[in-house]
């Protein structure tokens, strides 16, 4: 794992002592060179009990997690390269330290193999996107926005350390790969049920669980391009991540407690839903509709059925992808109009139609048409919650066609029809644009060639 | 103040934490109490105005009083043990009082009032010698009688202490307010963990002294005693606004910088000893104090506060302050989470 972790550190030198014409070239060829590295861990062996280090280990399910970390760097700073342009260089380059820094925490998060020091390294990965939302983001709300996502995430998290620590005086050893052979039955008690809280508590704020979403449209929307696609595309599936790992310590309560959280989730999967479709503002629609996709990963990983196991890690990964395409593509809009309205730059598709392009097949991967990845991550979901309550279907059902009203509401408003006659003098697309979304589509497309790489551990 | 007696009162000053510190006979830990508080008066008032007056006098107040309540304590303990060495205080009277007198030196609720008023009178160095220096004799003197200390009265203690800590910083925009809070509340996360685990409250000590140093040095480089005169630091130091932001996430006590690693550490030492929802509650006032820390991060560095623009040519001045020993001190108080396994030989 250090073959990732010491060049991801290199990287910042890197930054600090390029020529001031060449900071963005050098790291995000660097970086694309890193994500290379981490393709060689999607070869995952079927027994994992081969490690040859004390701290980080990896497995199906953290691989493509840790592949889709590293792929996104290049793409994050491909993106913020416009937006960044004005700035005086020392602020460029703090700038790329502290997105590089971030995925630091990120590569040695996902690659964890003690429960506190994963603990710690998620914890960390909230300064930087603090620094990144605050110091950067455009708006005066930004500042709500952090106080926000920084409060939400901690509260939810140390009763995690409390509990974490708890459970290490029971078991001795907080070492994941160890505690799968230790575990006991979890027995139905007041404390154990507090227990199970303080675990999950955590996770479900980052995911975030409908209730507890409300530092999620405003941090996206307030963050710059590269903060919201990192938030989007990693740092929720953090949370998947934690709670899938968690799970395993926690049977056979979670059958008894994960009632309250399945109810959330599948009602607020639709709330959220319809949501988007009354939104104007095209980055606050996005995030509702990351809410939404998470609802279901939640649904998935509180069943734990094979099936909705692979269905969630495959959701994780290609929602990933989507969500950052799509905050491309709303930042390509902003940049151009200074605005997030929606309806003010509309028939975009006869000024730039390759864009158009784009925009049609992210937000048919959004709305999980066949035969991309969304689709088999949603459709394994949905089958899985079928069998453990045939109700649920109607839910569902509900849900997928919302998903698709509104992203086909999104595409049809942005690209189709008249074009609003204040935007004809818009430039043309940038080819560093159309690189940005062909490097997140491609992966997306590939992948539903062979989805086993990305169906995790049960598969 | 000529120098001569600068040196006279500072050497007066450290010899009586250390008698405090090194004796063994109650007599001399009160001779070397009084003498540190009879040195530090002439400190805490620098400056000759009725403000730094009256601080010193509330100063003097408290802990005469707590020096007068450790002597009726240890003469207690004298009449029911009838030695004068340190050691476990067997009588439980003797030990509440004693534990009352130290709390009151140090600035734990309920005896808290005396810390925002005095910190706030007296100028900023006199004020990181009050919350630094000043806690290592009483600290010391809870370490060797922790044995026979009531947990119940100090855990209570610790707990409002962390609450009042929080709470009361909330409201505030001078900086030695807010330093005197935060003061409040790492005495309330030391005194919690003394009973069970005593490395853990030298660990936390010195991890607190180290970040307020840092923090105070920080704010002497600029001469800043508010908020608004410290967010003004990005037009002439820009690198300390980034220093300042990381001191103070770090107080805060958030992974991975080191001020998480006596939270982190007393919570697995509470949690050792079967208590789950006290360092809960810990943990969950504690973000009150992150809150404050983050507001002044937030008007210092990660916000340009507006100023005229002839202070926009302060950079081009060469900052002439002496800021000794900042940057091992800064490097000391963020980044040591990863040597927490060293521990071993506070012990």
């Amino acid at each position: 794992m250090l073959k990732i972790i010491i060049p991801t550190i290199m990287l910042i030198p890197l930054t600090w002592m390029s020529k001031p014409n060449m900071i963005w070239i050098n790291t995000t060829t660097y970086g694309l060179l890193i994500s290379l590295i981490s393709l060689f861990y999607l070869n995952q062996p079927s027994d994992n009990t081969l490690n040859s280090s004390l701290m980080f280990f990896s497995d199906s399910l953290s691989a493509p997690l840790l592949a889709l970390t590293t792929w996104l760097l290049p793409l994050m700073l491909m993106a913020s390269q416009h937006h960044l342009s004005k700035e005086p260089l020392t602020r460029k380059k703090l700038y790329i330290s502290m997105l590089i820094l971030l995925q630091l925490f990120l590569i040695m998060t996902f690659t964890a193999s003690e429960l506190i020091f994963f603990y710690i390294l998620f914890e960390a990965t909230l300064i930087p996107t603090l620094i990144i939302i605050t110091r950067w983001g455009n708006q005066t709300e930004r500042l709500n926005a952090g106080l926000y996502f920084l409060f939400y995430t901690l509260m939810g998290s140390l009763p995690l350390l409390v509990a974490l620590l708890y459970i290490h005086n029971f078991m001795g050893s907080l070492n994941f790969l160890m505690i799968q052979y230790w575990i006991q039955p979890l027995p139905n008690s007041w404390s154990n049920i507090f227990l199970w809280l303080a675990c999950m508590m955590a996770f479900m704020v980052k995911m975030p669980l409908y209730g507890l979403h409300l530092w999620l449209p405003k941090a996206h929307v307030e963050a710059p391009i590269a903060g919201s696609m990192v938030l989007a595309a990693v740092l929720l599936k953090l949370g998947g991540y934690g709670m899938m790992r968690i799970t395993t310590l926690l049977n056979p309560l979670t059958n008894f407690m994960a009632y309250p959280f399945m109810m959330l989730s599948l009602w607020g999967m639709i709330m959220t839903s319809s949501i988007c479709l009354r939104q104007t503002d095209l980055k606050s629609l996005i995030a509702y509709s990351s809410v939404s996709h998470m609802a279901l990963v939640i649904v998935a990983v509180l069943i734990q059925t094979p099936w909705s196991y692979m269905g969630a890690t495959a959701l994780m990964i290609a929602h990933g992808l989507t969500s950052s395409m799509l905050f491309c593509l709303a930042n390509s809009n902003y940049e151009r109009i200074h605005s997030r309205t929606m309806i003010l730059a509309r028939g975009l598709q006869t000024l730039l139609p390759l864009m158009a392009a784009w925009w049609l097949l992210a937000s048919l991967t959004n709305l999980a048409l066949p035969p991309t990845i969304n689709l088999i991550g949603e459709l394994f979901v949905v089958m899985s919650s079928f069998s453990w309550s045939n109700i649920t279907i109607i839910l569902m059902g509900i849900n997928i066609i919302i998903t698709a009203l509104y992203s086909l509401y999104m595409l049809i408003t942005t690209q189709r029809g008249k074009y609003s006659h204040h935007i004809k003098n818009i430039k043309p697309s940038f080819t560093r644009e159309n690189a940005l979304m062909t490097l997140h589509l491609l992966p997306l497309l590939l992948l539903s060639l062979n989805p086993k790489i990305i169906l995790g551990p049960i598969y | 103040m000529k120098p001569p007696i600068l040196i006279i009162i500072m050497a007066t000053i450290m010899t009586g934490t250390m008698i405090v510190m090194l004796s063994s006979h109650w007599l001399l830990i009160w001779i070397g109490f009084e003498m540190n508080m009879l040195a530090i008066i002439p400190i805490l008032m620098k400056k000759y105005n009725p403000r730094a007056m009256e601080a010193s006098t509330k100063y003097f107040l408290t802990q005469a009083t707590a020096s007068m309540l450790l002597m009726m304590g240890v003469t207690i303990n004298l009449l029911y043990s009838g030695q004068w060495v340190v050691s476990k205080i067997s009588n439980p009277i003797a030990s509440i009082m004693m534990t009352t007198a130290l709390t009151m030196k140090l600035g734990l609720s309920p005896f808290h009032f005396w810390v925002p008023e005095v910190t706030q009178g007296i100028t900023l160095m006199s004020g990181m010698i009050l919350l630094t220096w000043q806690k290592i004799a009483p600290m010391s003197i809870l370490y060797q009688i922790s044995p026979s200390i009531n947990t119940n009265l100090l855990m209570l203690m610790a707990l409002t202490s962390v609450l009042v800590g929080g709470w009361g910083g909330l409201n505030q925009t001078q900086l030695r307010k807010i330093m005197a809070y935060s003061s409040i509340a790492h005495m309330g996360w030391m005194a919690a963990i003394i009973t069970y685990n005593p490395t853990m409250m030298v660990l936390n000590l010195t991890l607190y002294i180290l970040m307020t140093l840092s923090t105070f040095m920080l704010f002497m480089l600029n001469s800043s005693t508010t908020t608004l005169s410290l967010s003004h630091m990005w037009n002439k130091f820009p690198l300390i606004t980034s220093m300042i932001l990381i001191l103070m996430l770090s107080l805060g006590g958030l992974p991975p910088l080191s001020g998480f690693i006596p939270k982190w550490m007393i919570i697995q030492e509470l949690t050792k000893n079967n208590m789950i929802i006290i360092p809960t509650l810990m943990a969950i006032t504690a973000l009150l104090n992150l809150y404050f820390y983050l507001r002044l991060t937030y008007s210092t560095a990660l916000t340009m506060f507006p100023s005229t623009n002839n202070m926009k040519m302060k950079w081009q001045f060469e900052y002439t302050k002496k800021a000794t020993l900042l940057p091992p001190l800064i490097i000391t108080s963020t980044m040591l989470l990863p040597l927490t396994p060293m521990l071993s030989v506070l012990d």
